[in-house]
């Protein structure tokens, strides 16, 4: 039985810690004596860690508290880590490699829509947990100057998503209707006896063509018509074979009210389209800051 | 089609697109090693590897190249490559000697 619970915790140890090359190198030696010691209290050390998750970089020199709607249980109280004018929000959770599980991902983003009501936010990807609060300053101070840009092209603007999607059999069957080669190619294939194999070939080509480009007209011109109220947009690819357009959009705070009623006047004006409208996001199409870690 | 406006957080797809690659990305190497490495003792610093912003109107569908996916570095493939091989090793070998510490205890314990 003891033989099982200390194998246990060694396990746990190892899985918790992260091995830094440093410990590793300890002389074993060293450790035999006091090892079961060791490997103990550093069990109850990893249990006791906190650390402190990022959910999003902003300006502001205050400390300020969003309320307790952080990662985990009971919704741990949300903060700010500062250095100079910037600040990272951030919360205390178990010191460790965090899953991408749905509570924990809305978590994050449930959070970034708490912050993002009265200030700009640059998003941090998901799962990013520092141990201390003075390594997420020595974040802060060595990407001050990326971070300050960021936030300064950023300021009072939103992320709103629009993915159009279409019923391509009811495309298919318009096509067939409006396109005179493929109405005549169809019926074609429907008097023909013997093999229609090659007809078919060419009608099969010709419907992809006429999709091809029915989505494609569909899709500038929704851009087309959101220009004037947005800052900039990014096109990302379709999801799936129904959508024909995956868009992201970066809009003004003050062209919000324009920007929702243009959206709503395209999508009333077209009967055989479905749009999927989201937002406001935090602008995470619109930004991409990519940190490493480099050995002093 | 009448449209009406969900909030971000209302589609776990939506948010799963945005959260795990755009924004300040750390790389997955990085993650495990901020929890272990203290920054603040001189072992090792966060250091951006790239910026971009996307301030662009796009002018048609199909045009951009797929979001969040710049070219990350200038350095040549087999340099980050040699590099890589070097971190798994260290680690695996960090890992590898704990273990042996744990089976060696075994029998005594």
């Amino acid at each position: 039985m003891a033989k099982k619970t200390t194998k246990l915790k060694a396990r746990r140890a190892i899985k918790r810690v992260v091995p830094a090359a440093k410990t590793a190198t300890k002389a074993p030696r060293e450790k035999a004596a006091s090892r079961r010691a060791t490997d103990e209290s550093q069990v109850a050390v990893a249990e006791s860690l906190r650390g402190k998750y990022v959910y999003c970089v902003i300006q502001s020199a205050d400390s300020l508290k969003f309320g307790a709607a952080g990662i985990g249980d009971n919704g741990s109280e949300i903060h700010t880590v500062h250095y100079r004018d910037l600040a990272a929000v951030v919360s205390d959770v178990p010191l460790g490699i965090l899953d991408s599980t749905r509570e924990n991902v809305l978590a994050h983003e449930r959070v970034n829509e708490i912050v993002m009501r009265d200030h700009t936010v640059i998003p941090m990807s998901f799962g990013t947990i520092f141990k201390t609060r003075d390594d997420i300053v020595q974040l802060l101070r060595s990407a001050y100057d990326a971070f300050g840009d960021v936030l300064s092209k950023m300021r009072d603007k939103m992320e709103f998503g629009l993915k159009v999607l279409w019923d391509r059999d009811s495309i298919v069957k318009d096509i067939e209707d409006e396109d005179e080669g493929i109405h005549r190619l169809k019926n074609e294939i429907a008097l023909q006896k013997g093999s229609t194999y090659f007809a078919r070939m060419q009608y099969g080509r010709a419907i992809d063509a006429a999709l091809q480009s029915r989505s494609e007209r569909y899709g500038s011109e929704i851009l087309d018509r959101l220009r004037d109220v947005a800052v900039a947009s990014r096109i990302n690819k379709p999801i799936g074979d129904k959508m024909i357009m995956n868009a992201a959009f970066l809009v003004s705070r003050d062209q919000e009210a324009a920007f929702d009623m243009r959206v709503k006047s395209i999508a009333a004006e077209h009967e055989k389209l479905t749009f999927k409208y989201t937002g406001p996001w935090p602008p995470y199409n619109f930004v991409n800051i990519r940190l490493k870690l480099e050995r002093v | 089609m009448a449209v009406e406006r969900a909030a971000g957080g209302s589609s776990l797809i939506d948010v799963l697109d945005r959260v795990l690659d755009k924004g300040i990305v750390i790389d997955a190497w990085v993650r495990v090693s901020l929890v272990g490495i203290d920054l603040i003792t001189v072992e090792a610093r966060v250091v951006v590897a790239s910026i971009d912003t996307y301030l662009k109107y796009s002018e048609a569908v199909g045009q951009s190249v797929p979001v969040a996916r710049p070219a990350l570095e200038s350095r040549p493939y087999d340099e980050l490559a040699a590099e890589n091989q070097a971190l798994r090793a260290e680690l695996s070998s960090a890992a590898g000697s704990r273990q042996a510490v744990a089976r060696r205890r075994r029998p005594g314990a």
